[in-house]
C-alpha cells in the first residue's frame, strides 16, 4: 500500500524540519522519497500537525507486576470499558488496563513505540506473552540486573569480562533489550526485610555497595556494546532529601563517560528529586538536578510526571512500595523474585490538596522545563506511577503554556507553591520541543534508527494531529492542544493506517526488539557452565527452561548490538 | 423496632405518584438487565419510547416490551414516578442501579443487584432479593418483605467501600456478610443475618432482630451492629467494654440489656457490638474481664 | 529411545520442570521423577483415551466428523444467549486465550476452575494486595513455613522437597527451617511438622484474629481459641514474629471453610501484620497445573482473573454472579463448553443439574464424567505431554511445556479445535 499525506506541516527535528508544509509519501511501510499519486492512496492532513508516531522509552505496560496490578484493581477498571467493535477487541482501562486496549489507546494518541522497563529476567515469559498481546505497537522489554546475585558477584570479585558475558547470555535468553536497574542492592536487602540506606552501603551479604553495581554495569553496557545507556531507577527513590542521592548516582559514573555519548539514563526522576529532609519539609530538588543534567552530557532522564487522580503505583522497588504501604494502608502485593529482583504494587490517589502529591507534581514540570536541552530529558509518567498514559496530552498542555500550569498551581497549597520552582518558569515547549522529547529523542537513545524521524527509510510511523501549529498559540489555546493530541487524526503504523480520530481501523501485530548480545567467545564458554552448575543450586527451575527461543515472540525483531564505544 | 421505618414511609413518600407497571412476560433462561428500570431513566419518556427501550436478555438486545407487559405511563420528574416490577424477577438484575428518586416496587422473587449503587428514592421489593442487594449504595431506602443474599449493602470488588448512606429494612434474613466494608447508613434485619455480618465494617449502624452466625463483626473498624438474638460467638479480637441496659439505633431506643464489645483491636477498631445479654448466656464468662 | 530432560509435569501447580522422559516408538516408557503423581500422569495420560468425535443422537453419543461436531458447537455457541465457557485449568495459555476470544464472540461467560478452589484468595488479594515472592525466594532465605489448611505431602508430592521445608536454598537448609501445620486434622504433612496446631472446623479466621491480637500485645479474653490452647497460639506468635523468613502457604483448607474470602482476608492481614516484624510472604497452594495461567490470561486480556462476562460486549466481573457455579445454580446459561475440566465431578449438584440440562459440549483428551453428559465431545492432544505451550507455575513463573509424543492420528489440541470453533462461529454470525 501507498500513501501520501498531502499539506500537512510537519515537524521532524531529527531531520530539523519544524512545522514546514511537507508531503510525506509512504511505501511498503517505510518513508519514501515520492510515490505515484495516480496509484497511492492521498490523504489530505491540510494545515495539520504531522509528526513521527510518538516513542516512548519507559511505561509499565506488560509483565507480571502490570498484571498484578490489573488483577487486583476491579474497581480501577469496571467504569471504563471498550466494546467489542470491528477489529477493536473489547477491554477495560483505566491505570492499569487490559494488554488490546493498552495498545489500542496508546495508538490512539499517535503513539506506535513503546517500551516496558521493567522485567524480571525468570518471569520474563509472562513479558512476551503479553508483549504478544499487544496489538500495533512495537515494543521491547528491559532485564532487571542491579540485585542479582551473579551480577553482584562478578563485580564485587572484579569480572567485568565474566559480568558481561552473563548479561550477554541472559539479554539473549530471556530476549531483552537493555540493562535496567533498580535501587541497585535495595531489593535484595528488602527479601531480609531491611534497605539499602546509602549509596555506599554494603548490600547484607554481598558485600558490594549501590555505587560499584551501578559502575560496574556502565562498563559493561559499553563492553557489549548495548544501543541503549543503562536505565536506572536511582536508591531512595521517594524519600524527602533523595535529589543527593540523584546526583551521587550520577556523578559516580561521570569518569567513565567518553565524549557526548550519554552513558546513563536516570528514569521518573521526579520521585528521585526531593529536598527537605521529611514530608513535612519536603520541597523541590529539581533545579539541582537539572543544573547536573545541563552541565553534564553523559545523562539523559525522564520525568515521571504526576498526574492528579487515582492510579497504581508499581515497581521492582519492592522497598519502596513497603513505604508507600506503610503510608496508605490500603493495598500492597509484594513479589520478591529468586536471584534477581523484586517487585511492588499500591493504588494511589494524588491529590492537589495534599501538599506532598503538589509538590510532587511540579518537580516532573521543572525538571522539564530546566532541563535546556529536549534531547535529554523525555515526558513519561512512568505509566502508571505517576498517572496513566492517557493523560500525556495534558502534560503536554502544561509544558507548552505557562497559563496551564498557573491554572493547576492556583489550586495547590501555598506551601507547595512556595516550596517548587514552578511559578518563576517561563519556559514554553514548542511543538518541536514536543517532537524531540516524546520521539526523536527517545528513538534516538533507545537506539532505534528508523524510529522518531520522517525521514526516507525511516518506518512509516506517523502521527497526525488536527491542529494547526501555525495558527494555534499552545501558550494560550492549550486546551486546544490537549485535545488534539488526545485523540490523533490518524496514526500510521509500518505505513498502516491503525487508528482514525479514535476509531482502531486495524490491529497488526507489532515487533519486539532484543538485542542479540554476544561476548567473546572464550570468556562466554568459561562463564555459561559456571552460571549452569550455580543455576541448579539459586532458582527453582531448570537451566533449559530459563530460555526463550526467538520463536515465542510475535514478531520478533533482533538488533545487534553496538560497535563497542573506544 | 420498625417503627423507624415506618415512619420514613409515611413522611419520605409522595401521595400521588405516577404509576407506571411492568410485568414480565413468561420466564427468560438468560438473565435480563435492569439496570435500566429506574425512575431516572424512564421518566420523560413517551410510552412508546419506553416500549422500544432496549436491554439485555443474556448477549441479545431485546425490546423492553418483549420482556414486559408495560402499563400506566410516565411522568417528567423522577420523583414523581412509581415502578411496580411484577412477576417472578429472580433472572433480572441491577432492578433500580445508580437510581437517585422516585419509587420502585417489585413484586415478587428478584435477581442480583438490586440498586446497584443508587443515591437515592425508595426501593420495595415483595418477596425475597438475591445477592448483593444495595451494593454501592450511597443514599435512598430499600425495603425487603421477604429475605435477602449474601453481601447486602457492600461494594464493588476491591473498591473496599461499602454502602456509604441509606437505609436497607430486611423483614426476613440476610445472607452472609451482611453490610460488608459499610461505610454508613444504617441496615436493619428483622430475621437473622449469616456469618460475618459486619465484616470490614468502618461506619454506619446493622440492627439484627434474630440471631447472628459467626465472626460478627470482623476487622470492624467504626460503626454499630446491634443484636437481639443469638450470637454463637465473640472472636478473640473483640473486648467486653460495658453492660449497658438499652441503645439506640437511628434515634431509637431498643432495649437491652446488653452487653458490649469493642474491636476489632487487631485493626484498631472502634467498633461496638451491642448483644443482648438474655439471649446469650454462654458469653457469661466475658463478664469476668469488665473492669 | 530418545531421553528428553527439563519437561515439565502437567501434574500439579508446583509445574516441577526436571522430569527426565524416555521415549520410544512415540510411547512414553519411564519417567525420572520421584513423584507418584507425575509417574502415573506420563505414564498413564493414555488410559481412557477417546480418539473420536462424538455426537449425542437419540440420548447416546455415536461416533461424527471433527467437522460435525465442530459444527455442532459452533451451533450450539451462536444460538445461546447466555453460554458458559468454562474449565482451563488443565491446558495451556494459548487455549486459555482462544477461549477468551471465543467467549468474547459468542457473548458468553467464560470462567476458569479458580471459581471452585482459589477464588476466595483472589477477592482476599483483591482487597488487600498480596506478599508473596517466588518459590526460590522460599527455598533460599526461609526460616520458617506454614501450611495451613493444605497437605502437600499428598497434593504437591514434591513442593517441600524442591520449593519449601525440604528444601536446599543458598542461606537455608533443610535442618534450619521450622515448619508449623495448622489444620483440622493430623494430616501426613503435619505429622513431619515442628509444630501442629489443630484447629477446630470452620475457625480459622478466629485462629488468625487471636494471633494478631498477640503479635500486637493486646490482652485475649480467652482461654482457648478454635480449641486451641492461648499458649500454644502464644508460641506461634513468637515462632513468627521471631523468623528471619517465614511464609505462609495456604490450601482449601482454608479457601472452603467457613467465610471463605474473608478468611483470606484475615490470612494476608495477618501476613502484613508479620511484615511489621520480619519478612513474610504468603502464597496459594494452586492445584492443577495451570489454573495460575488462566487467571493470568484472564486478567491480561479482560481486566479480571475469571467469573468475565462478556455478554454485553465488554468485559464484566461479578463473581457471585457471574462465577461458574452461581450462573449454573442460577440458571442462567443456556449452553456450556467445557475445555479441560471436569465439572461434572466437581461442581455442587444443582449446578451439575443444570449444567445436564442445557446443550454441553466437551473437548477433553478423555471421556470425563462430564464428557459422559454431553451432547458433544471432541477429543484433544494432551497438553504438557503431546502439545506444547506455556504454563504458569503457583507462584507465577511462566514456563514453557514440552511436546514429548504425538497426539494420536487425527487428534488435534485444543488450541486449534478452538480456533476452527471459532472461525465457524464467525461465519455462523455473519455481519452479526
Ligand atoms: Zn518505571
Amino acid at each position: 500500500m501507498e500513501y501520501l499525506l498531502k499539506n500537512g506541516y510537519v515537524v521532524d527535528p531529527a531531520n530539523k524540519i519544524d512545522c514546514e508544509r511537507k508531503d510525506i509519501a509512504v511505501k511498503d511501510g517505510k518513508i519514501v522519497e515520492s510515490v505515484d499519486e495516480s496509484k497511492a492512496k492521498v490523504i489530505d492532513v491540510k494545515d495539520m500537525l504531522v509528526m513521527p508516531g510518538g516513542v516512548d522509552l519507559h511505561s509499565h505496560i506488560a509483565g507480571s507486576k502490570v498484571n498484578i496490578g490489573r488483577l487486583f484493581r476491579p474497581e480501577d477498571h469496571y467504569k471504563d470499558y471498550e466494546v467489542k467493535k470491528g477489529v477493536r477487541r473489547s477491554g477495560v482501562g483505566h491505570s492499569v488496563p487490559s494488554i488490546f486496549t493498552t495498545g489500542y489507546r496508546y495508538a490512539t494518541l499517535g503513539y506506535t513505540t513503546v517500551f516496558e522497563p521493567a522485567t524480571p529476567p525468570l518471569k520474563t515469559v509472562h513479558t512476551h506473552d503479553e508483549l504478544n498481546d499487544i496489538p500495533i505497537l512495537d515494543k521491547a522489554c528491559f532485564p532487571l540486573f542491579g540485585n542479582n546475585w551473579f551480577v553482584m558477584e562478578y563485580i564485587r570479585d572484579g569480572k567485568l569480562e565474566e559480568c558481561a558475558a552473563y548479561i550477554a547470555w541472559l539479554m539473549r535468553s530471556v530476549k531483552g533489550y537493555a540493562i535496567k536497574v533498580v535501587d541497585p542492592g535495595g531489593v535484595e536487602a528488602w527479601k531480609w526485610g531491611g534497605t539499602v540506606q546509602d549509596f555506599d552501603q554494603e548490600v547484607p551479604r554481598f558485600g558490594i555497595t549501590p555505587r560499584e553495581i551501578v559502575r560496574g554495569l556502565v562498563k559493561v553496557n559499553k563492553m557489549l556494546g548495548l544501543p541503549h545507556p543503562i536505565h536506572v531507577h536511582a536508591n531512595q527513590l521517594g524519600v524527602p532529601g533523595n535529589y543527593k542521592t540523584t546526583l551521587r548516582t550520577l556523578d559516580a559514573v561521570k569518569d567513565l563517560a567518553a565524549g557526548d555519548r550519554p552513558i546513563i539514563h536516570l528514569t521518573h526522576v521526579q520521585f528521585n528529586a526531593y529536598g527537605g529532609v521529611d514530608y513535612l519539609s519536603l520541597s523541590s530538588g529539581a533545579d539541582a538536578v537539572a543544573d547536573y543534567v545541563n552541565k553534564n552530557p553523559h545523562v539523559t532522564i525522564d520525568i515521571g510526571q504526576v498526574i492528579f487522580g487515582d492510579t497504581t503505583t508499581m515497581t521492582a522497588d519492592g522497598p519502596f512500595e513497603y513505604k508507600l504501604f506503610t503510608l496508605l494502608r490500603g493495598k500492597w502485593a509484594n513479589a520478591d523474585v529468586e536471584v534477581e529482583t523484586g517487585a511492588g504494587v499500591v493504588p494511589i490517589t494524588y491529590s492537589r490538596s495534599n501538599y506532598v502529591h503538589a509538590v510532587m507534581w511540579a518537580i516532573g514540570l521543572e525538571l522539564a522545563l530546566l532541563i535546556e536541552d529536549p534531547w535529554r530529558v523525555f515526558i513519561t509518567t512512568d505509566h502508571p506511577n505517576g498517572g496513566p498514559f492517557t493523560e500525556y496530552p495534558r502534560v503536554f498542555s502544561w509544558l507548552m503554556s505557562k497559563e496551564a500550569r498557573a491554572k493547576v498551581l492556583k489550586k495547590l497549597p501555598r506551601l507547595a507553591r512556595a516550596r517548587t520552582n514552578l511559578k518563576d518558569i517561563d519556559r514554553e515547549y514548542t511543538f518541536y520541543d514536543l517532537a524531540i522529547s516524546t520521539r526523536a529523542a527517545t528513538a534516538k537513545i533507545l537506539g532505534l534508527s528508523n524510529k522518531g524521524h520522517l525521514g526516507v527509510g525511516a518506518d512509516a510511523d506517523i502521527a497526525v494531529y488536527n491542529i494547526n501549529p501555525k495558527e494555534v498559540n499552545p501558550s494560550k489555546d492549550y486546551k486546544t492542544v490537549r485535545q488534539a493530541f488526545a485523540k490523533a487524526y490518524l496514526t500510521m503504523k509500518d505505513g498502516e493506517i491503525v487508528a482514525k480520530e479514535g476509531e482502531i481501523v486495524s490491529a497488526p501485530v507489532g515487533r519486539t526488539y532484543w538485542v542479540n548480545t554476544k561476548a567473546p567467545q572464550d570468556i562466554e564458554d568459561a562463564v555459561i557452565p559456571e552460571v549452569k552448575r550455580l543455576f541448579e543450586d539459586y532458582y527453582t527451575i531448570r537451566y533449559e527452561n530459563y530460555y526463550i527461543p526467538e520463536s515465542y515472540l510475535a514478531c520478533s525483531a533482533p538488533i545487534q548490538p553496538l560497535e563497542p564505544a573506544g | 423496632m420498625f417503627s423507624a421505618y415506618t415512619a420514613t414511609r409515611a413522611c419520605g413518600v409522595k401521595v400521588i405518584m405516577v404509576e407506571l407497571k411492568l410485568k414480565m412476560k413468561g420466564q427468560s433462561v438468560a438473565p435480563i438487565e435492569g439496570e435500566m428500570l429506574t425512575p431516572d431513566n424512564l421518566a420523560k419518556k413517551s410510552f412508546n419510547e419506553i416500549l422500544n427501550l432496549e436491554t439485555w436478555r443474556g448477549n441479545r438486545l431485546v425490546k423492553l416490551s418483549e420482556v414486559f407487559t408495560v402499563e400506566g405511563e410516565s411522568t417528567s420528574n423522577p420523583s414523581d414516578l412509581h415502578l411496580i416490577i411484577e412477576g417472578d424477577l429472580r433472572k433480572v438484575r441491577h432492578i433500580g442501579a445508580h437510581m437517585s428518586a422516585g419509587k420502585i416496587t417489585i413484586n415478587g422473587p428478584v435477581g442480583t443487584f438490586v440498586g446497584f449503587e443508587m443515591s437515592g428514592g425508595t426501593i420495595v421489593v415483595n418477596g425475597d432479593a438475591d445477592a448483593f442487594l444495595g451494593m454501592g449504595m450511597s443514599g435512598g431506602m430499600i425495603e425487603v418483605n421477604g429475605n435477602a443474599g449474601d453481601a447486602v449493602g457492600s461494594g464493588y470488588w476491591g473498591t473496599r467501600c461499602g454502602m456509604r448512606g441509606g437505609l436497607i429494612v430486611i423483614k426476613g434474613n440476610a445472607g452472609a456478610e451482611l453490610g460488608c466494608w459499610m461505610k454508613d447508613g444504617t441496615i436493619k434485619v428483622g430475621g437473622n443475618a449469616d456469618v460475618f455480618a459486619g465484616v470490614r465494617m468502618q461506619g454506619g449502624t446493622i440492627f439484627v432482630a434474630g440471631n447472628v452466625g459467626a465472626k460478627l463483626g470482623a476487622a470492624m473498624t467504626n460503626g454499630k451492629i446491634v443484636v437481639l438474638g443469638n450470637v454463637p460467638s465473640i472472636l478473640p479480637s473483640f473486648n467486653i467494654d460495658e453492660i449497658r441496659a438499652n441503645t439506640k439505633v437511628d434515634g431509637e431506643k431498643v432495649q437491652g440489656p446488653f452487653y458490649v464489645f469493642y474491636g476489632d483491636i487487631t485493626e484498631g477498631g472502634n467498633g461496638k457490638l451491642f448483644i443482648s445479654v438474655p439471649k446469650n448466656a454462654h458469653l457469661k464468662y466475658r463478664e469476668a474481664y469488665l473492669l | 529411545m530418545k531421553v528428553i530432560n527439563a519437561v515439565l509435569c502437567p501434574g500439579c501447580g508446583s509445574l516441577c520442570d526436571d522430569n527426565e522422559v524416555y521415549v520410544e516408538d512415540n510411547k512414553i516408557v519411564k519417567v525420572r521423577t520421584d513423584c507418584a503423581i507425575s509417574t502415573s500422569k506420563f505414564l498413564n495420560f493414555n488410559k481412557d483415551r477417546n480418539t473420536t468425535p462424538l455426537i449425542r443422537v437419540d440420548g447416546e453419543l455415536k461416533p461424527t466428523t471433527l467437522e460435525a461436531a465442530i459444527e455442532r458447537v459452533a451451533r450450539i455457541l451462536v444460538e445461546a444467549e447466555y453460554p458458559l465457557i468454562y474449565g482451563w485449568s488443565l491446558t495451556s495459555c494459548e487455549a486459555q486465550k482462544k477461549g477468551v476470544e471465543l467467549a468474547e464472540e459468542v457473548g458468553g461467560v467464560i470462567d476458569n476452575t479458580t471459581t471452585v478452589c482459589h477464588g476466595p484468595s483472589i477477592l482476599g488479594v483483591q482487597d488487600f494486595g498480596e506478599p508473596t515472592c517466588s518459590l526460590g525466594e522460599v527455598r533460599a532465605r526461609a526460616d520458617l513455613i506454614i501450611y495451613w489448611g493444605c497437605n502437600p505431602s499428598s497434593a504437591h508430592t514434591r513442593h517441600m522437597k524442591r520449593y519449601s521445608s525440604l528444601s536446599k536454598g543458598r542461606f537455608r537448609l533443610p535442618e534450619q527451617r521450622k515448619v508449623v501445620v495448622v489444620d483440622v486434622r493430623k494430616t501426613p504433612t503435619a505429622r513431619n511438622a515442628n509444630l501442629f496446631i489443630q484447629v477446630k472446623p470452620n475457625q480459622d479466621y478466629e485462629l488468625m484474629a487471636a494471633l494478631k491480637m498477640m503479635l500486637q500485645n493486646e490482652e485475649i479474653e480467652e482461654q482457648e481459641v478454635a480449641g486451641v490452647p492461648v499458649e500454644q497460639i502464644e508460641e506461634l506468635a513468637e515462632l513468627m514474629r521471631s523468623c528471619e523468613f517465614g511464609v505462609l502457604f495456604f490450601g482449601l483448607g482454608l479457601t472452603m471453610s467457613e467465610g471463605k474470602e474473608r478468611n483470606i482476608d484475615g490470612a494476608i492481614t495477618l501476613v502484613r501484620e508479620l511484615n511489621r516484624w520480619t519478612k513474610f510472604a504468603i502464597m496459594p497452594m494452586r492445584g492443577h497445573y495451570n489454573v495460575t495461567g488462566a487467571n493470568k490470561v484472564f486478567t491480561w486480556q479482560t481486566g479480571y482473573p475469571y467469573a468475565v462476562d462478556f455478554s454485553r460486549g465488554y468485559p464484566r466481573y461479578e463473581p457471585g454472579d457471574t462465577t461458574a457455579v452461581d450462573v449454573l445454580s442460577r440458571g442462567y446459561n443456556d449452553a456450556t463448553l467445557v475445555v479441560a475440566s471436569d465439572p461434572v465431578a466437581n461442581l455442587p449438584k444443582d449446578a451439575v443439574k443444570h449444567l445436564c440440562s442445557k446443550p454441553l459440549a466437551v473437548i477433553d483428551p478423555h471421556i470425563s464424567l462430564t464428557a459422559f453428559m454431553a451432547d458433544v465431545v471432541i477429543p484433544c492432544a494432551f497438553v504438557g505431554i503431546e502439545e506444547g505451550g506455556t504454563a504458569y507455575r503457583m507462584d507465577g513463573v511462566g514456563m514453557i511445556l514440552k511436546k514429548v509424543v504425538e497426539p494420536p492420528e487425527g487428534i488435534l489440541p485444543d488450541t486449534q479445535i478452538l480456533d476452527l470453533i471459532l472461525k465457524r462461529v464467525r461465519e455462523l454470525k455473519g455481519g452479526r
